[in-house]
């Protein structure tokens, strides 16, 4: 539009209005900004309180071990809140965990012989591969049933999840892995890189923390600077505007899930490490702790609303409140009560605080 | 009116948004047995008056008298238990009950052992229905309905809560002129029985036809509350506008070029059949049907939204083969659909709601640059005066003649070369409308063909250069500009 339309709008009044928009627009950046530290402040009050009630919880070793027990579900996280920005939930992240971690466990330890070939037990760089192309696979199979089967996205992954902790049972023969039951074993640890990423540290930082932040600051990006995080925000605010708009739906979709397949092989890896020991049971309650963790961060189940950075806090909100309640002697049953209604405590704050701001 | 009993008292009700002052010291009255119609452009703040009746939403301040009792706040279940009474303008009926179920939700009548009394809540429904000369079967589902019964329905349930002031919010805006009487009927009955109505509406014909008093609201005040009867059509636009409207339909005359748009053959399973025309560049071309006759759903097929059974879709001579939104976008083509609720993203703001087309063409990894997305928006806003020009705030928060453009925004930062307009000016305002041909006249300038699907005749007759007819999903007959509203409506209807 080159020129400008004539438009003698009532400049008096209009001017009056907006003075007034001037400055609530300033109090809604306060706002807004408010809004998106909702899981930043939580976490912090909560910290707060633990190094007051515990006299080791601000300890370095006690820190180390909030990160690591952390780092997996903030990388299964980040896949998660890319699937509940579209409007969907993963249900498998925990099964493609142990799964793609077994394969590359089994592969990393025992020997087969395929075709009179003796194959394995393969390098380090191999089995992260593998574990890497299941997780991937299993992800886009996940999207392919969504998208174009148009099965509900929590039936679809709930019945993925089954059926491939069945498949990582037949593949560890439903024994840990390395176990020394099984006689094709030729290992009976896994790879030290392995258990490197599970338990090493880099400068005393924890590497699966390491692993965590760059998952967090990929998600980060993809979320905010490429046209897939914007596809990914369209699609779960309004389908039909995304689909009238030309972005393609059930690619994104695919895509998304391959992603969260993807992010779900990472976490098994590295919790594969931290056990040092892979099994087709592991990462169990893995996949509701990921979707709280990115609720509690902001993402909206309905679809439209969350981020990558909220969601990190989400997970660390989990990580910190179940080794405060050790350090404080909580009874491991009084633990579950507590982090259920944490859970649904902080969710309902959440749903609170928007209402009231965006009214 | 004899009885001038004062039913509901506003005064000085304040209500501010961040951004806007919705609401600015608003002073309003309701008789028995009064239709009283709200008038103003979008974002005049009418329906953030009627929400904050109905309980939706807190006033800042200000008070509120039902039957000379004055009352404090009012959430949706006590504003029910005053009698406040809302028809919305999206109706709220669940489609897959019968309308005696919707009539009684949530106070069905139970037998003794707690089930649901089918009899007995099929006779009260009856009863009801028959009481406000409705024929329905209440045992019919709404879902089967036409739409002028699903509002008569609703009413009926919102009336059979014992409601003395009813809130209508474009009651007629989906509505033929036929059912619209069945409706006008209704509510002339409901007057008698002493009931006060706030009407809202857009369309100024009905102020004459069903109004007792007329207020109209500019900027989030009450500009004047007046008779009906001395007033006039002319005199409230002034009003609403606060100037005058020196052109309704402002058309420019332009040069019409090439041949840029053919439809070759179009039909769809069982809504239209073969569709054939053409459309130049800078032409701006009429579809003109009655509701129903099929012209949506050729706009949605020529889109790529709905599929098609046979034909092609021909822009700049190249057959647009996938039938895709994706395609058709690539191709230079842009649609704004019937239903602006299918544009926008309501939760993203102005620069990722207006780059959302020309983001579909672009692979996944692309990578976004933020400031030169804030540099289009503002371009836009700037160019298309969308009000209030603040890109950073969510588009659901924009009046509808706003979120209008912003979908226009979206064609034109494509470089569009044709676009589809479907009920371009559906549910906006005088003046917003006039912006809205404004901006169609001007792009034909600029030499885009535009086809415009309307159902108002006075604006097709004004805008259009060329005007098809549709009647059970065929073109009957083509009119050039100085067709008659007779003849138009002649060709649609059927004898």
């Amino acid at each position: 539009m080159s020129n400008s339309i004539e438009n003698e709008k009532s400049c008096a009044e209009t001017a009056d209005r907006y003075e007034i928009s001037a400055k609530s627009n300033y109090s809604s950046v306060v706002k807004s900004t408010l809004l998106k530290s909702g899981p930043i402040i939580a976490f912090l009050l909560l910290a707060i309180y633990l190094s007051f009630a515990s006299p080791y919880f601000l300890t370095g070793s006690n820190i180390v071990n909030i990160v690591r027990q952390t780092s997996i579900t903030a990388i299964l996280a980040i896949g998660q809140t890319l699937v509940i920005i579209t409007g969907g939930i993963d249900l498998s992240v925990g099964a493609i965990s142990a799964l793609s971690a077994s394969v590359a466990a089994v592969l990393m330890t025992q020997q087969f012989q395929i075709g009179g070939f003796m194959i394995g037990p393969v390098g380090v760089g191999w089995g992260i591969i593998i574990a890497m192309l299941v997780g991937v696979s299993v992800g886009v199979i996940n999207g392919v049933i969504v998208a174009k089967g148009r099965i509900p996205d929590f039936i679809a992954t709930m019945g993925m999840s089954m059926t491939i902790r069945g498949i990582a049972l037949l593949v560890t023969k439903g024994m840990p892995v390395p176990s020394h039951a099984v006689a094709t074993e030729l290992k009976g640890y896994l790879p030290e890189q392995i258990v490197w990423l599970g338990n090493g540290s880099i400068l005393g930082f924890p590497a699966s923390g390491v692993v965590a932040i760059l998952v967090v600051l990929v998600g980060w990006f993809i979320l905010r600077y490429t046209v897939l995080g914007r596809n990914v925000y369209a699609i779960g605010g309004n389908r039909d505007a995304a689909r009238v708009s030309g972005i393609n739906i059930v690619r994104t979709k695919i895509l998304v899930y391959g992603i969260s397949g993807l992010m779900a092989a990472v976490a098994g890896i590295v919790l594969s490490g931290r056990l040092n020991s892979a099994n087709a049971l592991m990462a169990d309650g893995e996949d509701m702790k990921s979707v709280a963790s990115a609720v509690i961060g902001g993402a909206n189940l309905a679809g439209g609303d969350g981020g990558a950075i909220g969601s990190l806090f989400g997970a660390l909100i989990m990580g910190t409140l179940a080794n405060g309640l050790n350090l404080l002697n909580v009874n491991a049953f009084w633990q579950r009560v507590v982090q259920g209604l944490v859970i649904i405590g902080i969710v309902l704050f959440d749903q609170w605080r928007r209402r009231k701001f965006k009214a | 009116m004899v009885t001038k009993k004062v039913l509901l008292r506003m005064e000085r009700i304040d209500k501010k948004f961040p951004g806007v002052h919705a609401l600015n010291q608003i002073d309003l009255d309701l008789y028995a047995g009064e239709v009283h119609i709200l008038l103003g452009e979008n974002g005049a703040g009418k329906s953030t008056l009627m929400k904050i009746l109905s309980g939706s939403l807190e006033r800042d301040s200000g008070n509120i008298w039902i039957d000379g009792k004055e009352v404090g706040d009012l959430d949706p279940e006590h504003s029910k238990s005053l009698g406040i009474g809302m028809v919305y303008q999206e109706l709220s009926l669940c489609p897959n009950l019968s309308v005696a179920e919707n009539i009684f939700l949530g106070n069905l009548p139970k037998t003794k052992i707690g089930a649901v009394d089918w009899e007995k809540l099929n006779k009260m429904a009856k009863e009801s229905l028959v009481s406000l000369n409705v024929s329905i079967d209440p045992r019919m589902l709404v879902r089967n309905l036409e739409v002028a019964e699903q509002q008569l329905t609703e009413i009926a349930r919102v009336i059979n809560r014992q409601s003395k002031i009813l809130l209508l919010d474009e009651p007629t805006s989906a509505l033929s002129d036929a059912e619209r009487d069945r409706l006008f009927e209704l509510i002339r009955l409901l007057q008698s029985k002493g009931v006060g109505i706030i009407y809202i509406s857009h369309r100024l014909n009905e102020i004459k036809m069903i109004g007792t008093r007329v207020t109209v609201m500019r900027d989030g005040k009450v500009v004047d509350t007046i008779p009906v009867e001395k007033t006039d059509e002319n005199q409230l636009i002034q009003k609403m506008v606060g100037r005058k409207l020196n052109e309704q339909y402002p058309k420019i005359h332009t040069k019409i070029g090439d041949k840029i748009l053919e439809i070759k053959n179009l039909s769809s399973e069982n809504k239209f059949k073969n569709v054939n025309f053409q459309l130049h560049s800078g032409e701006i071309l009429g579809i003109f049907g009655l509701m129903g006759a099929g012209q949506t759903e050729l706009a949605r097929s020529i889109f790529g939204l709905d599929s098609k059974m046979s034909g092609e879709v021909l822009i700049d001579g190249c057959v647009l083969t996938k039938h895709n939104p994706n395609d058709s976008i690539r191709h230079g083509l842009g649609m704004l659909t019937r239903d602006r609720r299918e544009g926008l993203v309501p939760m993203l703001e102005v620069p990722q709601n207006v780059t959302l087309a020309i983001r579909s063409q672009e692979s996944f990894g692309q990578i976004i640059k933020l400031r030169t997305e804030k540099e289009f928006a503002n371009k836009f806003v700037n160019s298309l005066q969308i009000n209030p020009p603040i890109i950073n705030r969510k588009v659901v928060f924009f009046s509808g003649g706003n979120q209008q453009k912003i979908i226009l925004s979206r064609w034109l930062c494509c470089e569009s070369k044709v676009l589809i307009f479907d009920e371009p000016t559906r549910g906006i305002d005088v003046a917003g409308k006039a912006d809205v041909f404004r901006l169609m006249s001007q792009l034909a300038n600029e030499g885009i063909g535009i086809v415009m699907i309307s159902s108002e005749i006075p604006e097709i007759i004004a805008m259009a250069d060329r005007i098809l007819v549709m009647r059970r999903g065929e073109i009957v007959t083509e009119f050039q500009q100085s067709v008659t509203q007779e003849d138009l409506l002649c060709a649609a209807s059927e004898f």
